[in-house]
């Protein structure tokens, strides 16, 4: 009896010492001023984040956040990450924001928050002369004897299964094996992001075509925060807003996205 | 000889008719080592990632030696409770897929230990020379936590090969000697450390080197929880300049270059312990 009194007591102890006093927690935006910089999450996505020759980051995404930064007052810090993981990094603290042209999906939202969105693309397909030539829609690929490839973990791989349900799906981990299989033969499309398979098919006319020259499907991207953040949330779409009106964001967009004069920076 | 060149040299005709690839190696110089017109011969991404790549693979293996040592000893003891514990850890770590420990792993560690050893604020309150030191030792100071939780997870994965390999060692030596040295009167911890261990040790030399250079290849796998290794440089300078197959035959070279020091070190090692 003496026992079993002493060790409910000890633990009652223990169990009030897990009780914390409930205190405002800093927003993420104080967290952010305080530290000085501003921690983006991204990864390798031609043109939102790439490498140039002398190794730095550049990219759409790039000035976007390092615009984010000195608008804020501090410093910022791009955080190269895997694609994969990015949302359980940003999740687990690794960085404050992903600002890397993730675009806005419903499953997306139900892990993090998004901001408005500040950036157009859509889905789009390029396809190989040697194996599936002469091509005019998306239906078209629709067969059980055509390979399709597209990024793992992108709108781009969810449209090719819900619209190309009887065509093989190969996911890769990264856009270049993906256009390497088109180019090899081995696939008869790549389904990615705009701009990318115009391109592909300016760098490789004699191997790939437009089946279709607009984008498939309207995607809108923004930059993803962990969830409960509604006063980091204001300012950034506050800032959004602004740089949209006084057209940064489009003069940016027109300058990676829609001409490449960039390109020597990245390849020689 | 002869042979081998005929066979390379077929491998590489074939595949130039079945790839539809223009090569292109101009630019791989430039990544490993890159002119700076302010600071001179400055390494570049492929370099930088082969410094981590060596700074993971170096201190994972110190601490998988600690592990390692402490679960053998763990499962050669007389006790049950030792030899559960360390025979549990060894299954789960051979037998859960490199990949999976990883990932699960390294977002535990990152997110709830090292939080208690508070690293961030340990290295925004360092003084300079305190950075210089970490910079050297572990790379970037901004980047240590993620570094440390990469390398204890590595270790935590190799540590129980080494200790399989620690076990067969101290368990190959024979009977005969425990029972001489107990003869003479040597308390286990005694017969262990005198006369078992020193015996066992150049019979270990062996695997143990094999298990080092399958580290420094198995560490390939931290880019996919995005520690800035090798293989994430490589992957970055490959999307980014388009040129895959360029990219990653240089990286191979750098990888196959540090396993063969590491095969050769290993090898005047064992000879060593042989005379």
């Amino acid at each position: 009896m003496h026992r079993r009194t002493l060790l409910a007591a000890a633990g009652a102890t223990a169990a009030t010492a897990l009780i914390r006093p409930a205190f405002a927690a800093t927003t993420l935006i104080d967290e952010i001023k305080a530290r000085g910089t501003l921690r983006a999450g991204l990864s390798t996505f031609v043109p939102w984040a790439m490498r140039d020759k002398t190794g730095k980051l550049i990219g759409y995404e790039l000035d976007v956040g390092t615009r984010l930064a000195s608008d804020l007052g501090v410093k910022y810090e791009p955080m190269p990450t895997a694609w994969d993981g990015i949302i359980p990094a940003l999740l687990a603290g690794s960085f404050d924001l992903i600002i890397g042209g993730m675009t806005v999906t419903p499953a997306r939202e139900q892990s993090v928050d998004f901001t408005e969105a500040y950036s157009f693309t859509g889905v789009a397909i390029v396809a190989s002369k040697k194996v599936a030539p002469g091509l005019t829609s998306l239906d078209a690929f629709n067969k059980p004897s055509l390979t399709v490839v597209a990024r793992r973990g992108t709108p781009a791989a969810t449209l090719a299964q819900e619209k190309l349900p009887l065509a093989t799906l190969r996911q890769f981990d990264d856009d270049a094996p993906a256009l390497q299989e088109v180019l090899n033969g081995n696939a008869a499309a790549w389904l990615t992001s705009a701009p990318k398979p115009a391109f592909a098919a300016v760098d490789h006319p004699d191997a790939l075509y437009l089946p279709v020259e607009k984008p498939l499907t309207a995607q809108r991207d923004a930059m993803a925060m962990r969830k409960g953040e509604p006063a980091t949330m204001a300012v950034i779409n506050q800032w959004i807003a602004a740089r949209k009106a006084d057209g940064f964001l489009a003069e940016r967009f027109h300058y990676w996205f829609e001409q490449r004069s960039w390109l020597p920076l990245v390849q020689s | 000889m002869l042979a081998v060149a005929g066979f390379a040299g077929f491998v590489v005709f074939r595949v130039q008719t079945v790839l539809n690839y223009h090569w292109s190696w101009g630019f791989i110089p430039n990544t490993i080592l890159r002119y700076d017109a302010d600071r001179g011969w400055v390494a570049n991404l492929l370099l930088q990632g082969l410094l981590t790549t060596l700074r993971l693979s170096a201190w994972s293996m110190l601490l998988a030696c600690v592990f390692g040592v402490a679960i053998a000893v763990g499962r050669i003891s007389t006790q049950l409770l030792p030899r559960l514990v360390s025979g549990a850890y060894v299954e789960l770590m051979r037998n859960t897929p490199p990949l999976v420990l990883i990932f699960v792993g390294y977002f535990f560690v990152s997110s709830q230990i090292m939080p208690l050893l508070g690293i961030d604020a340990f290295v925004r309150t360092a003084q300079p020379g305190t950075l210089e030191l970490i910079f050297w030792l572990f790379g970037e100071p901004r980047l240590l936590k993620n570094f440390l939780s990469a390398t204890m997870v590595l270790a935590l994965f190799e540590g129980a090969y080494v200790a399989e390999i620690l076990r067969a060692g101290i368990q190959s030596v024979e009977q005969g000697q425990w029972d001489a040295a107990r003869a003479l009167g040597l308390g286990r911890w005694a017969c262990l450390r005198l006369v078992v261990l020193p015996q066992a040790f150049a019979r270990m030399v062996p695997p143990l080197g094999g298990q080092m250079i399958s580290l420094v290849k198995d560490s390939s796998i931290v880019s996919l929880i995005s520690i800035q290794d090798l293989t994430f440089m490589a992957n970055d300078v490959a999307v980014s300049t388009t040129r895959l197959f360029e990219t990653w035959i240089t990286t191979s070279a750098l990888y196959f270059a540090v396993c063969l020091l590491l095969s050769t070190g290993f090898r005047r090692l064992e000879r060593r312990l042989a005379r």
